[in-house]
């Protein structure tokens, strides 16, 4: 069964068109990434998936049915502008969203208890929001999001803000969640973090899905043209060569993407003679250089 | 429903709990006690003392005659008169009692030794009616207390009496007959339904007392519920409480909470100032009995309601279209000003009960409250006759009521998609119609 089903959905403000013809479907505990630069309609996609704006043509199917707000209660929602009731207790607050999400005060109350002590935070349950930091504000909106265990999670910009020892533990409930079944929907500009999530994705940009599939298939259709290299000595084999297309200079080590059509083995060997090399290795593009390549391109 | 009841009473047990709304529940009373007892005391202490004048007249008969004047105008108005008046001197409210010297040398050098006496205080004022001035019809009173205008008038009033009573003496008219001449005449409206017509006095303090306390209400609370919504916005949380519940449910859940805290606090005063003063009103009671009928309170009670819950969801509106407090004052005064209008209405309606205006007035649902209440509590004759009217006017707010709910959910839920930005009335237009 596909959670979440977009057929060719648009909406506009205006003159100015948010989203335009799109169309992606999700299936039961796939995990999937909404993927696209800032202005580029994530955010509205997803206000029209959660019933918050309506599309002005198109077709939403949530759980299998054409959307209604009943559905909600068995969806997650992190939004990328994090907000909660400043003065409230966070234990109040996170009572208060359950019963929202039809959740009895008495069994949010003990699943906000347990997500607490999950996430390092139970220490803070009696204190108010306006007392936390932003970090920990982010992790109460994390749990706010979780709390009525739904089907279908959300997630707009989850790492932002996060230290790397909060998103590695973020990270580790969003995988125990994908084990579970749930399906989960990353909208995010940051690939690098998604990239080792997500089983397939969307890249809009300017409203259009520019590219979309199963990440690996996407991957591989870009071939293994890309190489890492590590080494000590001169770089200047990089100046004025056939064999690079381009390259990203990082000092001690570069990442080079081939020229069309040159082998690999002829730059070993060129780099080779000139520099010690510790590490050469052949390597899929990263999504971020597809990202940047695809929508370079739609752009230009 | 079930989202608005958990909305409402997060709302609720939110401010309730807060310290603002104890401080306010219990300084406002104070304050009311401080304004209306603490000015009674202290005014009670400096008025009980005996001012001391002088009457200047060109001759010894005029300047008794004023003096008699004053001295029983004062008797008089301490003890006779208005009801309003008696239940004041009771409570010693000032009036500073004169004893009044009579002196015929109206040269200059009488006058500057007065004056001077004045300035040192050892005497408190004289009046200079010299035949000059009595035939200019203008007598200078010299005294510190220039502002005292309830002890001017009283003088003015004795000397206007004694001159009027001189000059019917003058025509050879006796004592008695001057008394009777100058008997002053009331004139009583009597209503045609005879001992039921409403009591206009009291109507008129019933409708008061309405418009003070839905103002009042209005004033602190209805921009109470301006601010939460402000704070949803300010805040961010909207997004996430819009996943889970529709932008009305959230306005009706935040009216009826904030709502709720306003009645709360009025409902806690209201007990109070009933404890504290269940003296003086079963003393009242019988003044109060054709005045407050318990028809009347329902209908207080129905368009209170009404009335608070409608400003309410126009300043719901105000917060949904603004971005911070200092926009939202700006816009404060269009939802009094409706309200001002019902009082300039009801001042009419006093005047000409049947008019188009009180029958337009009544119907207009800004309006309704106060001036339908005011109709209803001056209806001569059965309610029944304006039945329609009445249930017309209830049907008008409460659709009113609904409607406001829902334009400001959709102005709330697109203001948010798009805040930072100050919308103009095309926007907002055009933000009502977004789907």
């Amino acid at each position: 069964m596909q959670t979440i089903e977009l057929s060719n959905v648009r909406k506009s403000y205006d003159q100015f068109v948010a989203v335009n013809n799109l169309s992606f479907s999700i299936p039961q505990g796939g995990v999937f990434g909404l993927l696209g630069p800032n202005g580029a309609g994530k955010t509205s996609t997803i206000r029209m998936m959660i019933g918050i704006t309506a599309p002005d043509s198109g077709q939403i199917n949530l759980f299998g049915r054409p959307f209604e707000r009943k559905s909600l209660n068995k969806v997650g929602y992190l939004p990328e502008e994090r907000g909660l009731y400043k003065k409230m207790k966070i234990i109040e607050q996170l009572i208060f969203l359950g019963e929202l999400h039809g959740m009895t005060a008495a069994n949010a109350r003990q699943q906000a208890t347990l997500w607490c002590k999950r996430l390092e935070i139970d220490a803070w349950l009696q204190k108010k929001v306006e007392e936390l930091s932003k970090g920990m504000q982010q992790k109460i909106q994390f749990i706010a999001a979780l709390l009525h265990d739904p089907d279908f999670i959300i997630m707009d910009e989850p790492f932002f803000g996060l230290d790397p020892v909060n998103a590695a533990l973020l990270k580790d409930v969003m995988l125990d969640l994908k084990k579970q079944g749930k399906t989960i929907l990353f909208s995010t500009h940051r690939m690098d973090q998604v990239e080792k999530l997500c089983d397939s994705i969307c890249l809009i940009n300017k409203g259009n899905a520019v590219l979309q599939g199963d990440l690996k298939t996407i991957k591989s259709g870009y071939g293994k043209c890309n190489v890492q290299i590590e080494y000590e000595g001169n770089g200047d084999f990089l100046e004025k060569n056939p064999l690079v297309g381009a390259y990203n200079n990082y000092g001690n080590y570069v990442e080079v993407r081939l020229a069309p059509g040159a082998d690999a083995q002829q730059l070993l060997q060129m780099v080779a003679s000139r520099s010690r090399v510790n590490k050469f290795e052949l390597m899929e593009p990263s999504l971020e250089e597809i990202f940047i390549n695809t929508v370079g391109k739609t752009n230009a | 429903m079930h989202n608005v009841f958990i909305i409402a009473k997060r709302e609720y047990l939110e401010r309730v709990r807060s310290r603002s709304f104890v401080i306010m529940t219990l300084f406002i009373p104070m304050l009311m006690f401080g304004v209306t007892v603490v000015p009674t005391l202290l005014a009670n202490r400096g008025t009980n003392e005996t001012k001391h004048m002088v009457v200047v007249a060109g001759d010894r008969e005029t300047a008794e005659m004023i003096r008699s004047r004053i001295e029983q105008q004062q008797d008089q108005e301490k003890s006779g008169g208005e009801p309003e008046i008696k239940i004041k001197t009771k409570q010693g409210l000032p009036q500073a009692h004169f004893t009044v010297e009579v002196s015929t040398d109206t040269t200059a050098t009488q006058r500057a030794a007065l004056t001077q006496k004045v300035k040192d205080k050892t005497l408190d004022g004289f009046l200079w009616a010299t035949p000059d001035a009595i035939k200019a019809r203008k007598l200078d009173f010299v005294t510190r207390d220039v502002s005292s205008f309830i002890e001017n008038g009283l003088l003015g009033r004795s000397v206007s009496d004694a001159l009027r009573r001189s000059a019917l003496k003058s025509k050879g008219l006796k004592e008695d007959e001057i008394d009777s001449a100058l008997q002053p005449v009331e004139v009583q409206p009597q209503s045609p339904m005879g001992k039921d017509a409403p009591n206009p006095q009291v109507m008129f303090f019933a409708t008061l007392g309405m418009v003070m306390v839905l103002y009042m209400t209005v004033l602190l609370y209805g921009v109470n519920v301006m601010r939460s919504i402000l704070e949803e916005k300010t805040s961010r949380i909207m997004e996430v409480m819009l996943s889970i519940a529709s932008a009305k449910q959230m306005m009706a859940g935040k009216i009826l909470g904030v709502g709720a805290v306003g009645l709360s606090q009025v409902a806690i005063w209201v007990g109070t100032a009933l404890v504290f003063s269940a003296g003086p009103l079963a003393a009242g009671a019988d003044l109060l009995k054709g005045v407050l009928s318990i028809k009347l309170l329902i209908f207080f009670a129905i368009y209170f309601l009404l009335g608070y819950v409608l400003y309410s969801t126009l300043c719901a509106a105000v917060g949904s279209m603004v971005n911070s407090e200092q926009e939202a004052q700006q816009l404060q005064f269009l939802i009094m000003m409706p309200m001002i209008l019902s009082i300039v209405v009801i001042m009419q309606i006093f005047q000409h009960p049947n008019s188009q205006l009180a029958f337009w007035g009544s119907l207009f649902p800004l309006t309704a409250p106060l001036v339908m209440f005011t109709r209803i509590a001056m209806q001569q004759g059965p309610l029944w006759d304006i039945g329609w009217q009445i249930a017309l006017s209830i049907g008008l707010m409460v659709a009113t009521i609904y409607g406001m709910i829902w334009l400001c959910g959709r102005i709330y839920r697109v203001g948010i998609l798009m805040y930072g930005k100050k919308p103009n009335l095309p926007e907002i237009m055009k933000w009502i119609k977004y789907a």
